[in-house]
C-alpha cells in the first residue's frame, strides 16, 4: 500500500510540475527568453528609436562597423589587417589559456617557464623603447607572469616539461605578430577604436582581481579560528581595558592637538573592544559591511573622499609628503586619465576584499579536515608548506567558483562606477563595455549596433568563461 | 604556550588595524554629515561645531541655511517608493523561486535536471544582451514609469531558484514521503512541509532580494523618468548632480540610505552568511 504510494510519486503528473514551475516560468520567457532572442535579431537591424530612420535589415553590417578595419594609406587591403587582427586575437585567447593551465597544474615547466618570462621581458622592452599599444605592455606582462608561475614549482629538479612547448610556440608567434603590428596599424585603422579602448580598460580594471581574491583568503585565513578570549569574565575586563584605552587614546591625541589621529586612535580601540568581547564575529561583520552597504551611496561617498581639493586622500598624502620634504603631489584621481582607473580599482577592493569571497573562503577553511594539518605537521612541515599542500589544494573548488563568478562579473561590471563617479570619463578611461552599451543604446539611441556590442560582450564572456572550465577543472582534479 | 599568545595578541592587533582602516570611510561620511558649512571643507575630520541641520535640510524640512531655499528633494517619498518596490520584489521572487525550486528539488519527473542546468546557465547571459529588448518590452506593455514596471520583471530570479533547491535538497525525503502516505497533496507539502523546513533559507534569500533591490540602479534609472517614483540611489544621483559641491549634505544623504541596511545586517547576519554559504559552497 505505502510502497505504491511512493513508487506513484516518482512519476507525477506533470499538470503538478508545471503548476508549481509557471510563475517562474513565464517571468523567465517573457524577460529572460524572449529579449534574448529580440536582441540576437537586432544585431542585424539598423533599428534605432529616431523616429526618422525607417527599421531596416543590414546583415552583419553592425558587427563589420564594431569589429572591423578600414584602410588609410594607398595600397593596402582591409582584409589582410583583419586577418591579422583575428589571428593576434586567437593567439591570445590561446596564450592566456595555456598560462591557465602552467598555473593550474604547477606542472612541468622550468624551461617553459623561463622562456616565457624572456619572452616576456623582451616584449615589454620592446614596448618601453618603441612606445607601443597597451596591449604589447600587456601580453609581456602576462608572459612574465606565466614564467614566473611555472618557476615557482617546487621540488623536482630541471626537467623539460611538454606543457611548455605550446605556451613557447604561441609566445614566439606573439612576438611575430607584433613585429608586424607596426606596418599594420600604419595604414589601418579599426572602425571603431572606442570599442578597443573600452575593451582595454575593462580588462584592465579585472587585473585587480587577483589581488581582491588574495586579500579575501587573506582575511578569511585570519577570522578562520576563534580568538582564544578565554571565558565570559576575561572578555569583560578586556574589552574594557580597551575601552578605556581608547578614551585615553582619544583624549590624549585630541588634546595634543591630532585631532585626525586622535579619531583613528580611539577607532582602532574601540574596534579592539568589540573584537574582545565578540570575538570573530565582530570583524567579520566590520569586514563584510562594505560590500552589504555598496551601492550609489557608498560610490557617492568615494567620489567625495577622492576629491583632489578637499578629500581626504588626496589630503592626507600630500600632507604626508610635505612632512617628508617630497615634492610629490596627489593626482586628480577621478578627473585623472592615468590614476582614474586605479583610484576605481582601489574602491572595488576595498568593497569586495570582505565580500562574499571572504565567506566563501571562510565557510570553505573551517571543511578543511584537521587531522590532514596536522599529519602534516608531525611530519614536520612548516606554516607555508602546509597552506601550500594541504590547505590550498582543499580549497582548489572554491578558488575555481570564485575566479569564475569574478571573471563573469568583471566582464560585466563597470556601469554603475561610470554612471554615478565619472561619467565614463575623463576621456573614456573609465569606459567599460557595459557602460558603452548604455551611452550607444538610451543615450544615441543606436539600438542595433548597442545590442551588437551586447552580443559581443557575450561572447568574451563565454570564452572567458569556457577557459576557466577548461583549464580550472584541472586545478581541481589535480593538485 | 608563550608562543601561542604571542601569535593571538598579532592577529588581534592585526585585525583591529584592518578593521579600523576597513571602517574609516564610514566614520568619515558620518562625521562630514554633522559638519556645519564653513566646515565641510576642511581637512580634520571630527567637526569643531557638530550640528544636526544637514538631516532636516535634506529631508526638506528646512531651507539650506547658507542659501535660505529648500532643496526639493523628496526624501520621504524615495524612502518610501524604495522600500514598497522592495518588499513587493522581495515577496514574489521568494514565493516564485520557493515554487521553482520545489518542483526542482521535491519533485521527480523525467528530465528535471537537465531542465534545471539548462534553466541554471542562463544567469550566465549578461544583463546588458536582454536590457534593451526588456525595456522595450517594458514600452509594449505600458509598464513604464511605473511601479509595476520596476516590480515584475525582478520577481523572478535564476539565482533564488537555485538557492532554495539547496536547500530543500537537503531536507530529509521520508519527510514528505510520509505526508504523500497521508494523502496530502502536492501543494500542501509544499505549504506545510517544505517551507517551515526552508526557512532559513527563504530568510536569507529574501534578505539578499531585498538589498539587491534596495540598491538596484540600473534598471529604475532606465524606466523611470518621474522624481515622484525614484528609488533612493536615484535620488542620491539626484542630489549629487545638483548639489554635489556641497559634501556635507550630500553625506548626510548617503548616511540615512546607508543606515537602513547596517540595521538590517547586523540584526540577521547570521542568515545572510549562512545562506551565502550553502549556496555558493555546494554549487
Amino acid at each position: 500500500m505505502a510502497e505504491t504510494a511512493v513508487r506513484k510519486g516518482k512519476r507525477l503528473p506533470p499538470k503538478a510540475v508545471f503548476g508549481f514551475l509557471l510563475p517562474n516560468f513565464l517571468g523567465f520567457f517573457c524577460f529572460t527568453l524572449f529579449p534574448v532572442i529580440f536582441s540576437f535579431a537586432m544585431v542585424f537591424t539598423n533599428w534605432t528609436l529616431r523616429p526618422a530612420v525607417k527599421m531596416e535589415f543590414v546583415g552583419l553590417r553592425n558587427l563589420n562597423d564594431l569589429l572591423g578595419v578600414r584602410s588609410v594609406g594607398p595600397g593596402s587591403h582591409a582584409g589582410v589587417c583583419s586577418v591579422y587582427a583575428i589571428c593576434a586575437v586567437l593567439l591570445l585567447v590561446a596564450l592566456i589559456g595555456t598560462l591557465w593551465a602552467h598555473v593550474a597544474r604547477w606542472r612541468g615547466v622550468r624551461v617553459g617557464s623561463v622562456a616565457l618570462g624572456a619572452a616576456g621581458v623582451v616584449l615589454l622592452a620592446v614596448a618601453v623603447v618603441t612606445g607601443a599599444h597597451h596591449s604589447v605592455w600587456l601580453a609581456g606582462a602576462l608572459l612574465i607572469l606565466g614564467g614566473l608561475a611555472g618557476a615557482l614549482r617546487e621540488g623536482e629538479p630541471w626537467r623539460w616539461g611538454w606543457g611548455a612547448v605550446p605556451a613557447l610556440l604561441f609566445s614566439v608567434a606573439l612576438v611575430g605578430l607584433m613585429a608586424l603590428n607596426a606596418s599594420m596599424w600604419a595604414s589601418h585603422e579599426p572602425r571603431d577604436p572606442r570599442f578597443w579602448q573600452y575593451l582595454f580598460n575593462t580588462v584592465y580594471m579585472m587585473l585587480a582581481m587577483p589581488l581582491s581574491i588574495a586579500a579575501s583568503l587573506g582575511l578569511a585565513i585570519l577570522l578562520s579560528d576563534e580568538l582564544p578570549t578565554g571565558p565570559i569574565r576575561t572578555r569583560l575586563i578586556g574589552s574594557l581595558l580597551c575601552l578605556a584605552a581608547g578614551v585615553g587614546t582619544f583624549l590624549f591625541l585630541l588634546s595634543s592637538g591630532h585631532g585626525n589621529l586622535a579619531l583613528m586612535g580611539g577607532l582602532l580601540w574601540i574596534i579592539a573592544m568589540l573584537g574582545f568581547a565578540f570575538g570573530v564575529v565582530s570583524y567579520r561583520t566590520v569586514f563584510y559591511l562594505p560590500h552589504f552597504t555598496s551601492g550609489v551611496a557608498m560610490m557617492i561617498l568615494w567620489k567625495a573622499l577622492y576629491n583632489p581639493k578637499t578629500g581626504p586622500i588626496s589630503t592626507a598624502l600630500n600632507g604626508l609628503c610635505d612632512a617628508m620634504g617630497w615634492s610629490w603631489r596627489s593626482p586628480a584621481w577621478l578627473m585623472d586619465f592615468t590614476w582614474a582607473k586605479p583610484a576605481l580599482m582601489f574602491m572595488g577592493l576595498w568593497t569586495a576584499a570582505g565580500g562574499m569571497n571572504m565567506l566563501l573562503y571562510l565557510s570553505a577553511l573551517s571543511n578543511v579536515p584537521k587531522d590532514l594539518l596536522e599529519a602534516a605537521e608531525v611530519d614536520g612541515a612548516g606554516r607555508w608548506s602546509r597552506f601550500r599542500h594541504v590547505t590550498w589544494p582543499q580549497l582548489a573548488p572554491t578558488t575555481f567558483f570564485i575566479v569564475i563568478m569574478a571573471v563573469v562579473g568583471g566582464l560585466q561590471g563597470g556601469f554603475e562606477q561610470a554612471r554615478v563617479m565619472t561619467g565614463g570619463g575623463p576621456a573614456g578611461a573609465t569606459t567599460t563595455l557595459s557602460f558603452y552599451v548604455y551611452t550607444k543604446g538610451f543615450e544615441d539611441l543606436e539600438l542595433g549596433y548597442a545590442a551588437a556590442i551586447s552580443w559581443v560582450l557575450f561572447c568574451i564572456v563565454f570564452t572567458a568563461t569556457a577557459i576557466n572550465w577548461r583549464f580550472g577543472k584541472t586545478l581541481e582534479v589535480d593538485s | 604556550m608563550k608562543r601561542a599568545r604571542r601569535g593571538f595578541l598579532m592577529r588581534f592587533a592585526l585585525l583591529s588595524v584592518l578593521g579600523m582602516l576597513i571602517s574609516m570611510p564610514f566614520f568619515w561620511m558620518l562625521s562630514s554629515s554633522f559638519k556645519p558649512r564653513v566646515e565641510a571643507e576642511n581637512a580634520d575630520i571630527l567637526p569643531e561645531q557638530p550640528t544636526v541641520q544637514n538631516y532636516p535640510v535634506v529631508l526638506d524640512l528646512k531651507p539650506d541655511p547658507s542659501t535660505r531655499r529648500f532643496l526639493g528633494m523628496r526624501y520621504g517619498r524615495w524612502y518610501f517608493n524604495t522600500f514598497f518596490v522592495a518588499v513587493g520584489i522581495t515577496f514574489l521572487q521568494v514565493l516564485t523561486s520557493s515554487m521553482a525550486a520545489y518542483a526542482f528539488s521535491r519533485m521527480r519527473w523525467r528530465g528535471r535536471d537537465t531542465v534545471f542546468i539548462l534553466y541554471l546557465s542562463t544567469m550566465m547571459i549578461p544583463g546588458v544582451v536582454t536590457m534593451i529588448p526588456n525595456f522595450q518590452v517594458m514600452v509594449w506593455l505600458g509598464f513604464v514609469n511605473t511601479y509595476h514596471g520596476l516590480i515584475i520583471p525582478a520577481a523572478f530570479s535564476a539565482f533564488g531558484t537555485f538557492l532554495l533547491r539547496q536547500f530543500m535538497l537537503s531536507v530529509p525525503p521520508a519527510l514528505d514521503e510520509a505526508a504523500q502516505i497521508d494523502g496530502a497533496s502536492h501543494w500542501q507539502i509544499f505549504w506545510e512541509v517544505i517551507m517551515p523546513l526552508a526557512r532559513p533559507g527563504l530568510i536569507a534569500l529574501a534578505i539578499l532580494t531585498f538589498l539587491g533591490s534596495y540598491q538596484s540602479f540600473f534598471w529604475p534609472l532606465v524606466m523611470l523618468n518621474s522624481q515622484d517614483l525614484f528609488s533612493m540611489p536615484l535620488g542620491l544621483l539626484t542630489l549629487d548632480s545638483s548639489y554635489g559641491r556641497q559634501t556635507e549634505m550630500i553625506m548626510a544623504a548617503a548616511a540615512m540610505a546607508t543606515a537602513p541596511l547596517i540595521v538590517i545586517f547586523v540584526i540577521f547576519q547570521k542568515f545572510v552568511v549562512k545562506g551565502l554559504q550553502l549556496g555558493g559552497v555546494k554549487g
